[in-house]
């Protein structure tokens, strides 16, 4: 148990802003919009911070998510509750085998040679939708016209707000308990050293690949419950344009950077910050976050390499209160 | 009984023949100095038997298999340990953490508890206890060779190799890391290869054996005694500068 008490401190985080949002009328959309980029922080974190590589095409996994949950509630729509059963399986599915088309040829590639061969990955399957007419092609899936008709209006409005938002807040939890399980675990200790040095990891007998691909296929795993839950069925529709943005990759790096790569508290905290300055700001000064990336992600590698959580651990080294912020 | 044996084992950089037909067998728990000027190949002899570099030519046996094609961490299991010339911690992990790693990956194969409990035992033995906390990347260059000698000794190897891990250390440091390589190397039954640029007598103190290496080639093998007195391996050491003297006069 000792191990997970750096769960204390996040569960708290989360605990505390659900029942601000839950109490405080007008809040619960703006805490799930925050949730939803401590979500992505805290999943790519598990790939980008664990292992230091560079994912430009991660939003892909949650398309992937997006379109499984989709694709169930489009095509399997009588099933019900077992529609959005069968979307989170093949939201799992769908990014698995992206997964496995992506990783199994770039994870061989050295840090920023995978970086350079993700970033067309993102793009490349946007337009293979688009073009080949893949699942509505770029007309998209729309599903709240059939989901009204088959449920009626009420069960359809509580799969969209209610279940939607269960399903986020779950898959956050659980993403939380994997993230302390691996960086406690062998595959942690392994994935710490390729991110140090990978050459003397594999003499140290660490098979740098294969924890690689682990760390990916987590990542993505939670990635595309995300996109299943905070897209599909929060909005119940999915757009091409949308569900590729390559811009949620760029926040989600900036998020895991910022908060401090590797921690789990890290991207909770600046996912927090983020989300809250984008749903504010972003009334009053629209496009802000385009001005504040470039900056800020220089003011990160300079002052704080570790990010928020890395430079306080630092501080921390051999006191108590260590074991708690991880 | 044989533990490791290389059979012609050649490594070419573009021209340069870095490491040339080289023979050589190493025994359980023996203990073999292996002495050659800078840049005579005794690295790339190292990264070839650890496997970062495939060799050219010639194979690498480990107690029998052939383990020349084998990545690195398939080897490393099968009782391999190394220290690097120029220290390679894992720098933002604690030291302890990187002495666990060790335990965790290499023969050891421990589980997490284990690990950390092994890491706590070897750096006490190096006399490192007060810094298991420290990153890794803080140390000093001689605590960063001391830590990856306890590293590799808590990966449980058969096979030790050591790379000039004893450059750059005072007298009394020294002596006490030959002391204590000496004593686990009997306890735990570990066969110790040693490289050295210079210091020769430390080679003297430790080394049954010495394969003295010139040029890539193995230049002579042989007790250690016997060797460091042998006139070519004297002329190897001195020769080059009575040669340029040779030649200016
Ligand atoms: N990766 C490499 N690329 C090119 N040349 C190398 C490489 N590694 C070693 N060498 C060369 O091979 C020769 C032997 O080097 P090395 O094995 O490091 O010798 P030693 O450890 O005995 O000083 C040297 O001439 C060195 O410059
Ligand atoms: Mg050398």
């Amino acid at each position: 148990m000792r191990r997970y008490k750096p769960l204390l401190p996040v569960f708290a985080i989360y605990v505390i802003l659900l029942i601000i949002g839950a109490t405080t009328p007008g809040l619960w959309q703006p805490i799930m919009f925050i949730m939803f980029y401590i979500g992505i922080g805290v999943a790519l974190n598990n790939f980008l911070g664990l292992t230091g590589y560079v994912d430009f095409g991660y939003v892909a996994f949650l398309a992937m998510g997006a379109y499984g949950m989709a694709v169930a509630l489009n095509y399997f729509t009588e099933l019900g509750f077992g529609a959005v059963a069968l979307g989170f399986f093949l939201a799992l599915l769908f990014s698995a085998l992206l997964c496995i088309a992506v990783g199994g040829v770039a994870l061989r590639l050295r840090g920023a040679y995978f970086a350079i061969a993700t970033i067309g990955v993102n793009e490349g399957l946007r337009y293979l939708i688009e073009g080949a007419r893949i699942w509505g092609g770029s007309e998209g899936i729309v599903l709240s016209g059939k989901l009204r008709k088959a449920f009626g209006p009420d069960f359809a409005n509580y799969l969209s707000t209610f279940v939607a938002d269960v399903c986020l807040i779950i898959v956050i939890f659980v993403a939380s308990v994997i993230t302390i399980y691996l960086i406690n675990s062998r595959v942690g200790y392994a994935l710490l050293a390729l991110r140090e040095d990978e050459d003397a990891a594999k003499v140290v007998g660490i098979n740098v690949t294969k924890y690689k691909l682990i760390a990916f296929f987590t990542s993505a795993a939670i990635g595309s419950l995300i996109g299943a839950s905070a897209w599909t069925l929060k909005l119940t529709y999915v757009f091409p344009e949308d569900v590729f943005f390559i811009h949620y990759t760029v926040e989600a790096i900036v998020i895991v950077m910022l908060g401090g790569a590797g921690t789990l508290l890290g991207p909770v905290i600046s996912g927090l910050i983020y989300g809250a300055l984008k749903y504010y700001l972003s009334v009053i000064l629209p496009g802000f976050q385009l001005l504040a990336f470039a900056p800020l992600l220089i003011i990160i590698v300079v002052a704080f390499p570790d990010g928020i959580v890395g430079y306080v651990r630092k501080k921390l080294r051999g006191k108590s209160l260590f074991e708690y912020i991880r | 009984m044989v533990l490791l044996r290389l059979e012609g084992v050649t490594k070419r950089f573009g021209g340069l023949v870095a490491v040339d037909h080289v023979d050589l067998e190493v025994n359980e728990g023996e203990a073999v100095g292996i002495v050659g000027p800078n840049g005579s190949g005794k690295t790339t002899l190292y990264n070839i038997i650890s496997g970062v570099y495939l060799p050219d030519e010639g194979k690498v046996f480990f107690e029998g298999n052939d383990i020349t094609k084998l990545p690195p961490h398939e080897r490393t299991p099968l009782g391999l340990a190394r220290t690097f010339q120029i220290p390679r911690p894992f720098g933002a992990a604690s030291v302890k953490e990187n002495v666990a790693i060790g335990a965790m990956f290499g023969r050891a194969k421990a589980n997490v508890d284990e690990a950390m409990k092994m890491a706590d035992e070897y750096l006490e033995l190096v006399g490192m206890y007060e810094l298991v906390n420290k990153e890794a990347k803080l140390l000093t260059p001689l605590e960063k060779k001391l830590m990856e000698l306890a590293r590799a000794l808590a990966m449980k190897p058969k096979l030790l190799l050591l790379d000039e891990l004893m450059a750059g250390m005072n007298p009394n440091d020294i002596n006490r890391i030959i002391e204590l390589v000496k004593k686990i190397k009997v306890k735990e039954n570990i066969a110790v290869v040693s490289m050295v640029e210079h210091l020769m007598h430390a080679i003297t103190q430790f080394a049954e054996r010495v394969v003295v290496m010139h040029q890539g080639k193995k230049l002579i093998e042989g007790p250690t005694m016997e060797v460091l007195n042998d006139p070519k391996v004297i002329e190897v050491y001195l020769g080059k500068k009575m040669v340029i003297e040779g030649y200016e006069g």
